[in-house]
């Protein structure tokens, strides 16, 4: 599609694996799984006791005095990852910039951790008034806003919540601004804080949780394992990225996005299948020159099967040259973070030449029949590769991306 | 007594705001003491609390300084013991 060609120019990240993008990547490089008894949650009324946390956050380190009860867990994971983000691309805001920056965050859940918590004094412990602050804090939009406020941005702003497509979307709608040239920067990605027990609760509920570890397009994979986290990239379009002489990790070329229509959590073949295509389409890209797929692989037995069939029919003869993987086996599903998490290690693959593994995978299943990288980092150059999500609710978003040039 | 109140205020805000109480004194300003509308919100919930009263909307929007607060909790204390006080009276 004509437009703006756009830039990748920053990345910050951060979850179970790292608390920057160097921690993150060097981690899932070396396909070193994040997944771990949970410590943020008593375990004892669950029946999985394992997820993907940040290690060590100190919110005071980040957020000093009481700015840090400002922000639920979620929404200071997206400026954490922003402010990396934006301090890698190396911008100076003009006043003018500040005006023509987009931000645009994903979210599944926003800071029902903080609801939840805020809940149980009412209902549980018989109190009559409850926190003042739940409502900014629990609010999905929270990251968005506290982002614009770190650095003044006044472009558009807002959150996409689509479950587990949730940042693939806020990603592809920020490009689509920066390409179409309604602003001249965006800062998109996605944050994610599921660990309070309310939430763990109900998602033990859907009977998707492993009990063991995460191990996507295994045999012997059980289930989904959570992760909390955030992941932000900067995007700007490519002339100006280069007259200002900033590091181009990658350039995206499309997104596609479709629904399924079909069912709450049962995912079809065909909507991914086309979400990958529109992708394609979107990026004038042909099947054959994708090397690597960030895949979605929630290690669920319902995703992984109808995922390798959508990959299969998009793909047709050349899907099984493809190298894929799901990176989901080292930190974990983190919903409406997920998407950018996997961004920043999609990118990371193609500018370092080294594919991330499925870690975890212990036995081929015959539903699941193509390449997806078993336990052993690959080192490959890849120019072009894709990132896929599936949400609950059948909702697909997939982002093309091309080696930075 | 008063003092007593005041302490109370001033440990709360403190922590509320997290810093040291010798940094704040009665006649400091919220917007001095950098209090903004989220930390004040978070202030009267924790003010009520520790002083089991109910503070009115009316009255929490026209607090200015730390004396005003604590001013303003003297006067709901004191509104609330009168009821008591008299039931106390009517019981012996």
């Amino acid at each position: 599609m004509a437009g703006r060609r756009v830039a990748v120019t920053g990345l910050g990240a951060i979850c179970g694996p790292g608390s920057n993008v160097g921690e993150v990547w060097n981690s899932l490089r070396q396909g070193v799984s994040a997944i771990r008894k949970l410590t943020l949650v008593d375990t004892s009324k669950l029946r999985f006791q394992i997820g993907s946390e940040v290690q060590n956050y100190d919110s005071g380190a980040h957020f000093p005095g009481s700015e840090q009860d400002h922000l639920d867990r979620f929404a200071q994971f997206a400026v954490v990852a922003a402010r990396e983000a934006v301090k890698d691309s190396g911008v100076t805001f003009t006043p003018k910039l500040l005006e023509s920056t987009a931000v645009v965050t994903g979210t599944g859940s926003g800071g029902q951790s903080t609801q939840d918590a805020g809940f149980a004094d009412l209902y549980a412990q018989g109190r009559g008034r409850l926190h003042p602050l739940i409502i900014p804090r629990t609010m999905a939009n929270a990251g968005a806003s506290q982002i614009s406020m770190q650095f003044g941005n006044t472009g558009p702003t807002y959150t996409v919540s689509t479950a587990c497509s949730s940042s693939n979307h806020a990603i592809g709608q920020a490009f689509q601004m920066v390409r179409r040239g309604d602003v001249e920067m965006a800062i998109a990605g996605g944050s994610e804080a599921p660990f309070g027990l309310g939430l763990l609760k109900a998602w033990e509920a859907m009977r998707v949780m492993a009990p063991d570890t995460c191990r996507p397009f295994c045999k012997a994979r059980r289930g989904m394992v959570l992760g909390e986290g955030g992941a932000m990239l900067v995007l700007e379009p490519m002339d100006v990225a280069r007259a200002r002489g900033a590091k181009i990790y990658a350039e995206i070329m499309g997104f596609g996005s479709s629904s399924d229509a079909h069912h709450l959590t049962q995912p079809t073949m065909e909507g991914p299948a086309r979400a990958m295509r529109l992708a394609l389409k979107d990026g004038g890209l042909a099947p054959e020159q994708i090397g690597y797929i960030n895949a979605h692989g929630t290690g669920t037995p319902g995703n992984d099967p109808t995922e390798t069939k959508a990959i299969r029919e998009v793909f047709g003869g050349v899907a099984d040259r493809l190298s894929i993987s799901s990176t989901k086996s080292m930190h974990g599903h983190a919903l409406g973070a997920a998407g950018a998490i996997e961004a920043v290690a999609t990118v990371m693959a193609l500018k370092d030449g080294v594919l991330p593994p499925t870690a975890n995978f212990t036995e081929a299943d015959p539903e699941c029949d193509l390449d997806y990288i078993p336990n052993e980092p690959r080192k490959l150059s890849v120019e072009y590769a894709l990132s896929n999500s599936f949400a609950f609710g059948g909702l697909n978003a997939v982002l093309a991306f091309r080696v930075g040039q | 007594m008063s003092d007593e109140i005041a302490e109370k205020v001033i440990s709360t805000l403190a922590g509320v705001k997290r810093v040291a109480p010798e940094t704040i004194s009665p006649d400091s300003s919220l917007a001095d003491l950098g209090i903004d509308s989220l930390d004040t919100f978070t202030l009267l919930f924790e003010l009520e609390g520790k002083f089991n009263i109910s503070i009115p909307d009316d009255e929490a929007r026209n607090i200015r300084t730390v004396n005003d607060i604590v001013e303003g909790v003297r006067k709901l204390i004191a509104n609330q013991n009168r009821p008591s006080i008299e039931s106390a009276q009517a019981a012996e």
